[in-house]
């Protein structure tokens, strides 16, 4: 039988719920409205961006082209190191506290519902408040300079980490812990032998991508005086040395993509070995 | 050896298991025999203390039911697939091992490793105990599966469909194994079999679950087609 001879039977209207289509345009209509309070509450004003253009181009052509004497470099370099080494510190200093937070606050894994919710709660605080808060809190508790950015990220990081973490924990196939537990197994057995190991490789690709995102972030907690790249950016800016900003830009531009490459081809390399 | 005394599970408004009595005695294979539905494994759930009884008492040897005492192999198997073979066999004595010795497959005693090979080694998989045990065939790690539970100690085995992935010769093999741990070691073994013809073959009694209740019981050679018979399909129920 040929496709044109295929059999064609009629399709039937989609039967339409006029509940399910009141409330598609009452959504419509809260999605549109809300638009509207943000777009006052923000100031938005295109007067205002055709006017500061000038400004920008201004700004654009002090800063091209970069300033590319070797000792700028040297300095950018180094400078961005530091960057990197605040957000590698950052995410792996935070990996015990954040493993033993996941275990709590995961529901297979945590020994009672009030530990749960508790930790639940300490995890959502730290996630809340911004790492560059926690930057300029430990700024002015240990002094300017890199430690007080990795304090920051490690603060933050925790929070991040803890939840994602319990979260992979609490998708995991719940059948070799259940088979564990009967065979007698504690709690933390079961989490050292069947849990974890079946959940690695999520673990470790989420550990990946936090570094990935603290690389960045610790470039930003430079801007408030924790150490690294973004130290020297602000300082270019206040000193009106665009052309120094740039190269600077220029420079962590190359760090990220290098640290986004690398956390990509190792999370390539791991998955395959997931597929169990 | 066990013993199930009016054993009553209810999930919701639904009783599963309508009153069970059961016994199994030490050296004794039990094939137990139920159409799909019939609550074979919410049976063994609940003797392996899995799922909340609502009725009714599991003794071993005659004392209360401790978790160590009775070893269950899984119908959907669970086992570790990131894991070797041997890691996984070592994990069915982690409630045995304090902690500071069971944290790591690294940590586990010489003993206990040296002991899972052995217990590889009674289901033939001596030589693949490095492999990932994701990376066995199904019936490679259903028989992972029993020498996990062998390493348990336990003086009771409950099996839940032990050879449906298997093919006959690897099926005939797995119960001629469990057939030896009754006999030969003196355990308490209990298997869910879907084939009479098995169980005529190596258990020494059957039992018949039909709705949740015990309906037929006593000579592995009786017919056995009632538990089958003129059931509505689940699927049309
Ligand atoms: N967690 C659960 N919640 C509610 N009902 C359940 C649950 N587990 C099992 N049941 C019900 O209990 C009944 C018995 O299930 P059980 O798995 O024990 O059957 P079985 O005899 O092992 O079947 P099969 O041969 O298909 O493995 C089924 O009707 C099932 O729907
Ligand atoms: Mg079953």
């Amino acid at each position: 039988m040929s496709v044109l001879e295929a059999p064609r039977a009629p399709v039937p209207p989609k039967p339409r719920n006029p509940r399910t289509v009141l409330a598609g345009w009452v959504a419509g209509a809260v999605v549109v409205a809300v638009h509207v309070i943000a777009w006052r509450a923000t100031d938005i004003s295109i007067a205002d961006l055709v006017d500061g253009w000038q400004g920008m181009a201004d700004f654009l052509a002090e800063a091209v082209p970069p300033d590319l004497s070797p000792g700028l470099l040297r300095e950018s370099a180094e400078a961005s190191l530091v960057t990197l080494w605040i957000g590698l510190l950052g995410t792996t200093l935070s990996v015990p506290l954040s493993l033993m937070l996941a275990l709590l606050a995961a529901r297979g894994t945590s020994p009672a519902g009030w530990i749960y919710q508790i930790t639940r709660g300490l995890l959502s605080f730290l996630r809340a408040v911004p790492d560059v808060v926690f930057a300029l809190i430990f700024v002015t508790a240990v002094g300017l300079g890199p430690f007080p950015g990795v304090l920051a990220l490690v603060t933050h990081n925790v929070g991040v980490m803890g939840k994602l973490w319990a979260e992979t924990l609490e998708d995991a196939d719940p059948g070799p812990a259940t088979a564990l537990r009967s065979a007698g197994a504690g709690r933390i057995q079961v989490a050292a032998h069947a849990l974890l190991p079946s959940v690695m490789p999520q673990m470790v690709g989420l550990l990946l991508y936090r570094f990935d995102v603290n690389v960045r972030s610790s470039l930003v907690l430079g801007l408030v005086g924790a150490g690294g790249i973004g130290f020297l950016i602000n300082q270019s800016i206040q000193l009106f040395q665009f052309d120094q900003m740039l190269t600077h830009i220029l420079v962590v531009l190359v760090l990220i993509i290098a640290v986004d490459r690398l956390s990509a081809v190792v999370r390539r390399r791991l998955a395959p070995a997931g597929a169990s | 050896m066990l013993r199930l005394t009016g054993l009553a599970v209810r999930y919701g408004d639904r009783e599963i298991l309508r009153g069970i009595d059961i016994e199994v005695a030490a050296g004794e294979l039990l094939a137990v025999l139920g159409a799909n539905g019939s609550g074979k494994s919410t049976l063994l759930r609940a003797a392996a203390g899995l799922d909340p009884v609502s009725r009714g008492s599991i003794t071993v040897a005659d004392r209360q039911r401790r978790t160590m005492d009775i070893a269950l192999v899984f119908q959907k198997i669970h086992l570790v697939g990131r894991r070797s073979a041997l890691d996984n066999v070592c994990a069915g004595a982690l409630g045995r091992l304090p902690l500071r010795r069971s944290l790591t497959p690294a940590l586990f005693p010489r003993d206990v490793r040296e002991e899972a090979m052995a217990c590889l080694d009674r289901v033939g998989l001596a030589n693949r105990a490095h492999d990932r045990a994701g990376r066995l065939s199904g019936g490679q790690q259903q028989r992972v599966a029993i020498a996990r539970a062998l390493c348990q100690r336990a003086p009771v085995v409950l099996a839940d469909e032990p050879v449906s992935a298997l093919d006959p010769a690897a099926a005939e093999q797995v119960l001629a194994l469990l057939a030896e741990l009754a006999h030969g070691e003196g355990l308490a073994v209990l298997a869910v079999l879907h084939q009479p013809d098995l169980a005529r073959r190596h258990a020494d009694r059957i039992v018949g679950l039909r709705d949740g209740a015990v309906v037929l019981e006593g000579d592995p050679r009786q017919p056995v087609d009632g538990l089958y018979a003129d059931r509505e399909p689940e699927a049309v129920r």
